[in-house]
């Protein structure tokens, strides 16, 4: 008769008890894990560049008249951290936080609320105003074009260059 | 490395049956006319000795006004993949099927016709993939049906069978064995199982569809590493092998090797879990909690080098998003040396204990003939006698650095399967230090570059279940067709033959011998076992 | 509920409930049972029908082929009962949470449960792709009111 599977006792006596008594205890979490999403709203201005590159939609620009919705909802999100490597003001860090456990639905949304920018010519909502301002330190744009939305900015923009070209007033008549 | 003078046969195989031969790096593709493709795919298989992969349905009416039927082979002597390809009607798609010569073929046709609404002359036909009350003239990966379009829901399951002459036992979906749903009604005498009939597909998602409408070439990654929560890795890497042999893309080497690396380290985490199952399913808990054990330290060490348990989500199309520094190494290196000690003497305490080993040798045999007809993947086909490994045969990421030993044993029962495994771990190990060793320096991810429409790549990968193949054609900012064949898919078959004549008992280790993967496959097999009768395959209706 | 509350003072019977997941999430419940996480320690035991089990933990965003098997095996399940769903797809549907394959989460089975008056008495939703086994384990304690749950909605104007 074998006694080799008694060596499997003798195995277990070495290693002793490995159990890490979680939540007693601190679990074993290396440096490198993948937790959950932090947005900070003091530098997001509500680009959506996050929102196009995640995969399960977890991000979401939701769009009103006035305000402009960044809503993060964590239960749809993998944790893959593509957000993190793709906003381009870097508001967005990544934690190490995994207890996200809860009985209550909304308890897994975070929202961060925009103000829109209101065209004058129009009054359609454009980008958001903390955008216009981030574009607006990076290029040089003149002043009528600020306070205006797209369609508008076009409008005006092909107003100029036909004057300019043909005489839009002789057009006109 | 690919043989150029193996070419000169399919060269000749093309113009004798009015082809168009192209030949793009390791792949060759042949056009061929509907007609022909019969005798083409006969060649290919049967006087060639290639292994049959897949075959997939293509919607190209938005581009030329046809549907196109592509099956896929791969001549693993000389290192080359062989795409047939053939045109069919826009208007009503007909092909005659290739089941009659390839055996390994029936189920992608089926696939095909449920999905993309191709219809196949020559053989039975049945539905597989979507279920039961699906409206029969909605196919989903037509182009001009939008991915989220959901028929109305009908909520009812098909009745338990009965016969008068077998007693019927209904397993699952949901039963204390399985960790996926899938049905098993087992029809018995006394304790022989005579016949079985299976509905699978409970795990069908709608993942190739998704991947053409709503996503990028990017967000494609992290996908497929979700379309199977074991061997996910697998999946992504040879997405990206897939796309970037199609763009022609140079990714830099050091990224290759890090990839070979994880890659490496899924078998291990793998194989350890199978083992730890198989020790569950035979009734021995004290070998699945060991074994389980010691698999924890490699879980850790996937964490520390990829940043998750599992769903590693550091692939991307050009590169890796995470790298390796000298602390990293060192750590990975230490794992592995004190799983080295752990595992060898916990495995061979293990596979002694007589309740183990009299269960596991004799039974569940799969001769070799069978396996070369099925062409079975992986480890049942390595304990078959049949020396296939898609690492050494069609050598992708680092492979060619790392020298390594293919374990192959000749009886084919469940003994000589799990014996396999426990090899290919040992040699993983030994893989995963020469790799360490031979780290190239550079960047580990490439920025600039473009992806042009319109090129086809198919890439195969050696999973810790066999061979898994991705066959991408390239569109505008996501691919216009992605076809995924995971390797379970080709083992389910041989259930047929192993479970010839088992007692009820042997059943389930037989099952989870073969290490069924079920997210990966959603697929349909009958086993019918009579006295005197040939096995044949039974369609479920 | 009172009946709750002291049923769940005492051991946990846990049924699992694949509903088309990719495993990652069932492994990891495997993964809760052995020595280094051990959920013996709170009386958590895997129970092979529905008709033992306290707690029913859904994995998976629901497909269609599975969802009246699911409904069945959910009706087996005596009162109290309590639904906890797990990861990515069981709390929000999933990567794939729209495709004409999948219903979308666990509140679209619960709108169907109601319909056909199959009462649920609590949910719980632990997200993670895939969860930790330490997740898990936070989860069953909150269950047993051992610690306190930390996520909460927040509102911020950036502005």
């Amino acid at each position: 008769m074998s006694i080799k599977p008694v060596k499997l006792v003798i195995i277990a006596g070495k290693k002793g008890r490995v159990t890490v008594k979680y939540p007693f205890q601190e679990p074993v979490v290396t440096s490198e894990f993948r937790g959950e999403i932090e947005i900070d709203p003091a530098k997001c201005i509500g680009c959506g560049a996050c929102v196009r590159a995640c995969p399960p939609n977890a991000l979401e620009l939701l769009e009103s008249e006035k305000e402009t919705i960044l809503r993060y909802f964590v239960g749809r999100c993998i944790f893959c951290w593509r957000c993190v490597d793709v906003c381009p003001v870097s508001a967005i860090k990544g934690t190490k936080n995994f207890e996200l456990a809860t009985d209550k639905f909304t308890d897994l949304y975070t929202l961060i609320v925009h103000t829109r920018v209101i065209c004058e010519l129009c009054g359609t909502p454009a980008e958001t105003v903390k955008m216009q301002r981030y574009i607006t330190e990076k290029v040089p744009i003149s002043e009528e074009y600020i306070t205006t939305c797209p369609t508008c900015r076009k409008k005006q923009f092909v107003e100029k260059v036909a004057t300019r070209m043909v005489g839009f007033s002789e057009l006109k008549k | 490395m690919p043989n150029p003078e193996a070419v000169t046969k399919y060269i000749e195989l093309a113009e004798k049956n009015s082809g168009v031969i192209h030949i793009e790096g390791d792949t060759v593709h042949i056009m061929v006319p509907s007609s022909k493709l019969v005798d083409v795919a006969d060649a290919v298989f049967n006087k060639y000795n290639c292994s049959f992969r897949v075959c997939a349905g293509i919607d190209e009416r938005p581009i030329n006004g046809h549907f196109s039927l592509v099956h896929l082979f791969t001549d693993d002597k000389a290192g080359y993949y062989v795409a047939i390809k053939t045109y069919l009607s826009g208007d009503n798609p007909v092909a005659p099927s290739i089941v009659s010569v390839v055996p390994a073929a029936d189920w992608c046709e089926m696939e095909a016709r449920d999905l993309v609404g191709i219809e196949f002359t020559g053989r039975e036909v049945y539905k597989l993939v979507l279920p039961l009350w699906w409206p029969s003239n909605l196919h989903p990966l037509r182009k001009d049906v939008p991915y989220n379009y959901r028929p109305e829901l009908r909520i009812e399951s098909e009745k338990i069978g009965s016969s008068s002459e077998y007693g019927v036992i209904p397993l699952g979906p949901y039963h204390p064995t399985l960790h996926e749903p899938e049905y098993f009604e087992l029809y018995v005498e006394g304790e022989r199982i005579v016949d079985v009939k299976y509905r699978g597909f409970h795990v069908h998602r709608g993942i190739e569809k998704l991947a053409e409408s709503r996503m990028s070439y990017q967000q494609i990654n992290f996908l497929a590493e979700r379309i199977c929560g074991i061997c996910g890795f697998v999946h992504s890497t040879c997405y990206a092998l897939a796309v970037e042999k199609a763009a022609k893309l140079d990714v830099p080497e050091r990224a290759q090797f890090i990839r070979s690396i994880v890659l490496e380290v899924e078998r291990i985490h793998s194989h350890l879990l199978w083992l730890g199952v198989a020790f569950h399913l035979l009734g021995y808990d004290a070998g699945f909690m060991h074994v389980w054990r010691a698999r924890e330290r490699v879980m850790w060490l996937a964490e520390l080098l990829t940043g998750s348990r599992k769903t590693y989500g550091i692939n991307l199309i050009g590169g890796v998003r995470r790298d390796i520094n000298e602390d990293k190494k060192q750590k990975a290196l230490e794992a592995l040396r004190e799983l080295y000690k752990d595992f060898k003497s916990l495995v061979e305490v293990a596979l002694s204990v007589p309740q183990v080993k009299r269960r596991l040798t004799g039974t569940g045999v799969l001769p070799r003939e069978d396996a070369i007809k099925l062409s079975v993947e992986g480890p049942t086909a390595r304990a078959s006698g049949i020396n296939k490994d898609a690492r050494r045969d069609l050598p992708y990421a680092a492979y060619k650095y790392a020298s390594f030993r293919v374990p192959v044993y000749s009886e084919g029962d469940n003994l000589a399967r799990a014996l396999v495994r426990v090899d290919e771990t040992f040699e993983s190990m030994s893989i995963i230090e020469q790799l360490l060793d031979k780290l190239p320096s550079g960047p580990v991810l490439l920025s600039d570059f473009e992806i042009p429409e319109g090129r086809v790549g198919v890439q195969v990968v050696e999973a810790p279940r066999g061979g898994d193949i991705h066959y991408v054609v390239t569109g505008r900012g996501a691919p216009y067709r992605w076809r995924v064949r995971a390797p379970t898919y080709a083992n389910i078959p041989a259930l047929r033959v192993m479970l010839r004549d088992q007692p009820l008992a042997d059943a389930p280790i037989t099952i989870a011998s073969i290490d069924p993967c079920f997210s990966c496959t959603d697929r349909v097999v009958v086993v019918r076992d009579g006295k005197v009768e040939k096995i044949k395959l039974i369609p479920v209706v | 509920m009172s009946l709750k509350s002291s049923i769940l003072k005492k051991s946990i019977w846990v049924f699992h409930l694949n509903t088309g997941s990719c495993n990652a999430c069932d492994i990891e419940i495997l993964d809760a049972l052995t020595p280094y996480h051990d959920a013996e320690r709170f009386g958590v035991k895997l129970v092979v029908s529905p008709r033992h089990a306290d707690v029913i933990l859904l994995t998976g965003p629901i497909t269609a082929e599975s969802l009246p098997k699911v409904l069945n095996a959910i009706e087996a399940a005596p009162r109290p009962r309590i639904i906890v769903a797990l990861g990515s797809c069981g709390s929000g549907g999933g990567i794939w949470h729209d495709t004409y394959s999948t219903i979308g989460g666990v509140n679209k089975l619960l709108e169907i449960l109601k319909e056909r008056g199959i009462e649920v008495d609590a949910v719980y939703y632990v997200p993670g792709c895939p969860i930790r086994p330490e997740a898990l384990l936070y989860a069953v304690a909150m269950i047993k009111g051992i610690v306190s749950k930390k996520r909460e909605m927040k509102i911020y104007r950036a502005d």
